[in-house]
């Protein structure tokens, strides 16, 4: 299983001419007005930069086309969004966000000895997978459950950022906005006209369409 | 006030809309403007009620206040602080609750099918749950009439519950709608292409042709989808009926003979400052969706209903249901490029009924989904809790996938239920609601039979692979109408049982669910409700409690 650049001809952006002026707004807004930091603090930021790396690892691209993901988390803990509901079971959003941040540190320390942002990937990748498991050492573990943290704070909210982000469509071949233009071409997977076509991966020849 | 709204690419609802004082005692004061709400205040003002219908949220202007992003769409949500438990705790907001005028229409797939015959009578047939205190012959006509009116497109012929035609022609399938219909053919299943969908092809009226952009979840741009907000909204305005955004109920005040006097709300200005209203009406109808609904009522008490308003039944806020609905995925060889074209347009009804040969009772539908990136980044996480490269590995193959939604029938259980949370108050100082949700046995083993089907679907279609992630769609149930004032909240012309000139009527009012998306039953109850009331209201009927009718009589 490797990543390759399967859509090396996609460009969304260059298609904003064709997008509405709403949208245009929204989206070009998350591309060139990164917001500052405001909830965190230093460590905390370090960490969560730290875990948004290994969830989502961006070091195989040129460093232009790299997404930010923990400012835009920062920046919902800022304006305390809320999302509809809360499980019982968990703090409001930035609370879950602070406990789990520091419950990153308390598995890194009981399994390395150290805390998470400094340790080396692989070891990070451990700390992760045994969180993931779902009981993971760490007080903070004991009143935070570890896997809805895993799943609804810390993947979903990186995630929903990093696929908001026209760069990330250009790698999975989403259109991105589609209006007023809209689609023609429906069947069999085809491509419109202005969009790209994937490559097979390297070594590869056109066994996919 | 003078309205100026787009409600398509080339529609602006620009006029004069007849506005009312609270003091003045208006004959209908309606909360909610969704597909029962909406369809409810379209109807009393063509009957030449006056009418004032109070929405929380606001007007969605489709130029400016819709865009074609999924992240950037939260606003057409109920995102106000709900608290949500229980073993498979329910998320809210995005998937299942629209605050805004139309309601969660604006949101919705927009798949419209009718519930069947069978769904109104599965004490009877199935031994379970209860028995409708009507039939489908009642709510038959009003189906006919919302068909027309939302539209519904299909096929000329729909083979499932009562057999019946489509008024309008169906768009032509996306790529990864097709692979349901494929799957099917290949197994054998019935399924229609096109199935019940809420968007025509082709323009009608006002609103154009649909461009195939997919967005319908995010609220659509373009007016071709059918939302209570272009279908029923400006016919309403047309007629009197003054809707009243920014608006959130909070109380029921009742007079000394236990009478709705009308609404308390709270309006939000221009310039972000709450005030504390009150409409005076003759008759108040509650339409805020399943748990709304049942909040204002358990947040209305009184020394004659110190257990909150229309609830000696102690069943306000009981028998919550929301659909089973997994989103099963393959991945494919080949190109699908799923983000294309509406995710409602095929469907199969097949499984929807009970089978002696299943070891659960009901059934389920399948239906197409199209999960945009998100979404689709969504499903992927909460499946295994993957991360890194293995995430955006499968993240590049979203092209791939083709996924189909099994929506299932969830039978009605007292202890799923919405009640005030005893501590938490939202940004008004109302009392959150508590959501408290558990799967049953049945409902367990239909879930599994569900995903088994719609993976040997995908397989058959071609998928190389399946995955699973189980989800939950739609609200109902918690003002649960019966035959009488012991085993329900409102009769069967959606009437509290407790106070004769007070309504619920949205989708809290169903008894049962069945496997069929909510919305068009709940407008064509609606719009039987309207019929009822223009004939009663006039004859002094809504001055006294009504009577419990004869069970299995009507």
């Amino acid at each position: 299983m490797t990543i390759w650049n399967r859509y090396p001809d996609s460009d969304i952006l260059a298609q904003r001419g064709h997008w509405d002026d709403a949208t245009r707004r929204v989206v070009l807004d998350r591309v060139y007005n990164v917001p500052p930091f405001r909830t965190l603090n230093p460590h905390e930021r370090e960490t969560l930069e730290a875990l948004c790396d290994r969830v989502i690892p961006q070091d195989w691209k040129p460093a232009e086309r790299r997404v930010p993901i923990a400012p835009w988390i920062d920046q919902n803990m800022s304006q305390s969004a809320v999302e509809g509901f809360r499980f019982e079971d968990m703090p409001p959003n930035t609370e879950a966000w602070r406990q789990g941040l520091a419950g990153l540190d308390q598995t890194a320390q009981a399994l390395f000895g150290q805390q998470f942002a400094v340790l080396p990937p692989e070891q990070q990748d451990q700390v992760l997978h045994t969180i993931r498991g779902g009981s993971p050492p760490g007080e903070i573990w004991r009143r935070l459950p570890a896997s809805r943290w895993w799943r609804y704070v810390a993947l979903r909210q990186i995630t929903g950022v990093y696929y908001a982000h026209p760069y990330a469509w250009d790698e999975i071949g989403f259109g991105g906005p589609a209006y007023p233009r809209g689609y023609f071409a429906l069947n069999f997977g085809a491509p419109e006209p202005w969009e790209a076509r994937e490559v097979p991966p390297p070594g590869r020849n056109g066994a996919r369409r | 006030m003078r309205l100026h709204v787009h409600l398509s690419s080339n529609w602006v609802l620009d006029r004069e809309m007849r506005e009312y004082s609270p003091d003045e005692e208006v004959d209908f004061c309606i909360v909610g403007t969704g597909a029962g709400g909406g369809v409810l205040a379209q109807r009393l003002a063509r009957y030449g009620f006056s009418v004032v219908a109070l929405e929380a949220g606001p007007w969605h202007d489709s130029e400016t206040d819709m865009v074609s992003d999924e992240a950037g769409s939260s606003r057409l949500y109920w995102n106000d602080l709900r608290i949500t438990g229980g073993r498979e705790p329910l998320e809210l907001g995005a998937n299942n609750s629209g605050r805004g005028v139309g309601g969660s229409t604006v949101h919705y797939a927009a798949f419209c099918p009718r519930f069947h015959p069978s769904d109104f009578r599965v004490r009877t047939l199935d031994g379970v749950a209860v028995d409708w205190p009507i039939s489908y012959d009642d709510l038959e006509p009003y189906y006919v009439q919302m068909e027309q009116e939302y539209p519904v497109s299909g096929p000329a012929y729909y083979p499932w519950g009562k057999p019946h035609g489509y008024p309008y022609t169906p768009l032509q399938a996306g790529t990864a709608g097709q692979k349901l219909i494929e799957g099917c053919v290949k197994l054998g299943i019935p399924v229609v292409a096109g199935g019940p969908v809420a968007i025509p092809a082709g323009a009608f009226g006002k609103r154009p042709h649909c461009i195939m952009r997919g967005f319908c979840l995010l609220g659509c741009k373009v007016g071709a989808k059918s939302s209570i907000l272009v279908s029923h909204i400006p016919d309403a305005i047309e007629h009197g009926a003054e809707i009243r955004a920014q608006c959130m109920a909070y109380e029921i005040p009742i007079d000394g003979e236990g009478r709705a006097i009308g609404v308390r709300y709270y309006e939000t200005d221009a310039q972000g400052r709450i005030h504390d209203r009150q409409q005076r009406a003759k008759a108040v109808v509650v339409a805020g969706y399943a748990i709304e609904s049942p909040r204002l009522l358990l947040n209305s008490t009184s020394s004659r209903f110190p257990h909150g308003l229309a609830n000696s039944s102690g069943l306000v806020g009981k028998f919550l249901m929301a659909q089973a609905a997994p989103v099963v995925w393959g991945r494919f060889e080949e190109l699908i490029r799923q983000y294309k074209a509406p995710p409602a347009c095929a469907c199969s009804e097949e499984f929807y009924e009970t089978d002696p040969r299943n070891d659960f009772v009901r059934g389920y539908s399948l239906q197409t989904v199209a999960p945009l990136p998100i979404a689709m980044a969504h499903l992927i996480v909460d499946e295994d809790g993957r991360f890194g490269e293995e995430l955006v590995v499968a993240m590049q193959e979203y092209n791939h996938y083709a996924a189909i939604g099994v929506l299932g029938e969830i039978l009605p259980d007292e202890r799923n239920a919405v009640t005030l949370h005893p501590i938490f108050r939202d940004q008004y100082g109302i009392p959150v609601p508590y959501v408290h949700f558990n799967l049953f046995e049945n409902d367990q083993k239909l879930l599994r039979a569900g995903i088994r089907r719609a993976e040997e679907v995908l397989q058959a279609a071609g998928a190389v692979e399946t995955h699973a992630v189980h989800r939950y769609a739609h609200l109902v149930g918690t003002c649960r109408m019966g035959f009488s004032p012991s085993d329900s909240v409102v009769d069967q012309w959606c009437r509290s049982w407790d106070v004769p000139n007070l309504f619920v009527c949205d989708g809290s009012v169903l008894p049962t669910q069945g496997s069929a998306n909510p919305a068009l039953t709940i407008s064509a109850l609606a719009a039987r409700t309207a019929d009822w009331l223009r004939q009663a209201a006039p004859r002094g009927e809504l001055a006294q409690r009504p009577v419990a009718a004869r069970r299995g009589g009507r």
